[in-house]
């Protein structure tokens, strides 16, 4: 994993951390909402807006439902910053 | 047919030794006797609307394939157009065509204008938004790219017309079903003693709780202009726990006939009356509707609004909850009850605890003073709301609630004493099994006590119980009418 990615990552898990407010989630690239289970649909969408506010960036809705794990997240906001 | 009939005892025993034994070498000509079953099955009550049935899965499997197959996107977007217009459009027309015309009658008539639309003498296919749901998510998936179409018309009609789940459901998606139908079924003998303890559980919560439930809530709701608020509290008390012993009951049956037959199909309530905030009900209460009106309505709507931070949140769980109240039947009371369940996502929207789960101790048995509060309260809300759906129509609710709201709560209640003893007692029962089992698949999951007369001593009270108390006379389950 590129150290850009990695970054990308921190911040990705931070930002979940303060949507769920649950400091033990770690994510790594393989991870997918059936495994934390916070990681609800509304929780999703609350999930992206704070990813969108964070990187100051825009999702469109079928890219918001096609990802299925973290690190397809992470390379769709690569593609955008 | 219902499962509580002997007609379906001899259906299912006859169908189960063919289906085990007979026709269980060849998979495709095991799946023609289960289509088979289904369409004897929905075509006993009336075999008319079995045409509609088989309508509905023939247009809904050539569609799938079209769109799939398409190059052109604005003829996919057409396709896909035509075969929402079916589903919604048949569900519209059998369901609300009546409830809309009454209305607009009643609306002309209150600006002074005459109106001649007449309603229509409509048969309304039987469990027609159960599988109306099933393709809908079915054509939706394709057009997503989820899923492929299927090729198999006999699979296909397999996922539609299921008969375990055809009438009232679970609502499953065809990517978790369809793979299950591809693939030879071998029986497990596991699998299926788990499933007739799910079985034996729906009964008793049927049979025991929901219709000793339905008498005195018959007597309570069609005479409660006359009774006191205190029989009017039980009443709404007792509807609470007879539509969730119905409705869950039935479920368990229908996840049981279909472990039986080698299919494990969603779950559908996770005890829904241990939650501690509205949210969490919501998460646990008919879930196969709830997650497939979160996915095709909740999902876009809040990505729609999500620029409108928590009044975007409300206005998509505000039309969500419409929908979930409008998908239980053509009457206002049921847009109500939506509207009021909305309205109670307010507080937890504002404060943030919708996003917020606790985290569970599975280790502990008993729950904390504050979670006892948080269950009690969350469930005086739903056992509140629950008077808008069970009244016929919206006055009747409010003339309900004028009523439930006077000194004579504090009165002696006019009820049937030992009707409600001997139904409070089970009710406890039951809580208490399934408080017992809270973190299993369902209330008698107790294959972990490894003592089997034990075991055997709680199935054999479980079905002396049902027996000796148990009404077998309210056969018709609550769901099956929406």
């Amino acid at each position: 994993m590129s150290a850009n990615r990695q970054e990308i990552l921190k911040k990705v898990n931070d930002v979940f951390i303060e949507v769920v407010d649950n400091e033990e989630v770690v994510f790594d690239e393989t991870t997918q909402a059936s495994d934390i289970d916070e990681w609800d649909s509304l929780t999703h969408i609350q999930f992206v807006v704070g990813i969108e506010k964070f990187f100051k960036i825009r999702f469109t809705s079928k890219e918001i439902q096609s990802w299925n794990n973290v690190g397809e997240m992470i390379s769709a906001i690569s593609e955008k910053i | 047919m219902i499962f509580n009939s002997v007609t379906f005892l001899c259906f299912f025993i006859s169908f189960f030794i063919f289906y085990w034994f007979v026709f269980n070498k060849n998979l495709k000509t095991q799946n023609l006797l289960l289509l088979s079953g289904s369409f004897i099955f929905y075509g006993w009550s009336d075999w008319r609307i079995l045409f509609f049935l088989i309508a509905v899965i023939a247009f809904n499997f050539w569609m799938g394939i079209a769109i799939e197959k398409t190059k052109s996107e604005t003829i996919k977007k057409q396709l896909i157009f035509l075969a929402m217009l079916q589903g919604i459009g048949g569900l519209a027309f059998f369901k609300y065509y009546n409830f809309f015309i009454s209305s607009l009658n009643h609306s002309l008539e209150f600006i002074g204008i005459s109106s001649n639309a007449q309603t229509l003498n409509i048969l309304v296919p039987l469990g027609i938004s159960f599988f109306t749901f099933k393709t809908i998510s079915y054509i939706l998936d394709i057009s997503k790219g989820k899923i492929n179409a299927t090729t198999d018309w006999i699979v296909f009609s397999n996922y539609v017309s299921f008969f375990p789940s055809l009438l009232s459901g679970p609502i499953d998606k065809s990517i978790k079903f369809v793979p299950q139908l591809e693939k030879k079924r071998v029986f497990n003998y596991d699998f299926a003693t788990d499933g007739l303890r799910q079985i034996l559980w729906g009964f008793f919560k049927k049979v025991l709780i929901a219709n000793n439930c339905a008498i005195l809530v018959s007597e309570i709701f069609d005479n409660y202009s006359q009774l006191p608020a205190s029989s009017l509290f039980i009443g709404a008390f007792l509807y609470a726990i007879q539509i969730y012993a119905d409705f869950s009951g039935y479920s368990d049956i229908a996840i049981g006939i279909a472990k039986l037959l080698g299919f494990s199909i969603s779950k559908n309530f996770d005890f829904p009356f241990f939650s501690q905030n509205i949210a969490e009900y919501w998460r646990k209460w008919h879930i196969s509707l709830t997650s497939w009106v979160t996915e095709y309505v909740f999902i876009p709507l809040s990505i729609y609004f999500r620029d409108y931070n928590k009044i975007g949140l409300f206005l998509a769980i505000m039309i969500n909850l419409l929908v979930v109240g409008i998908w239980h039947g053509a009457n206002w009371t049921f847009v109500l009850y939506g509207f009021v369940h909305g309205l109670l996502f307010i507080p937890l929207i504002i404060n943030g605890t919708m996003l917020k789960r606790k985290k569970i101790d599975k280790n502990k048995f008993l729950p904390t003073a504050m979670e006892f509060y948080n269950m009690s309260k969350t469930f005086l809300i739903i056992m509140l709301t629950m008077i808008i759906f069970r009244a016929s129509t919206i006055t009747d609710a409010f003339l309900f609630y004028n009523r439930l709201v006077s000194v004579s709560i504090f009165t002696v209640p006019v009820i049937d004493l030992s009707a409600l003893v001997i139904t409070l007692f089970y009710t406890a029962l039951m809580f208490f099994i399934e408080w017992i089992c809270r973190f299993k698949e369902h209330g008698l999951q107790i294959d972990s006590i490894n003592n089997k007369y034990f075991r055997w001593s709680i199935y054999l009270t479980i079905i002396f119980s049902s027996i000796v108390f148990g009404v077998f006379t309210e056969n018709q389950f609550i769901y099956f009418k929406f």
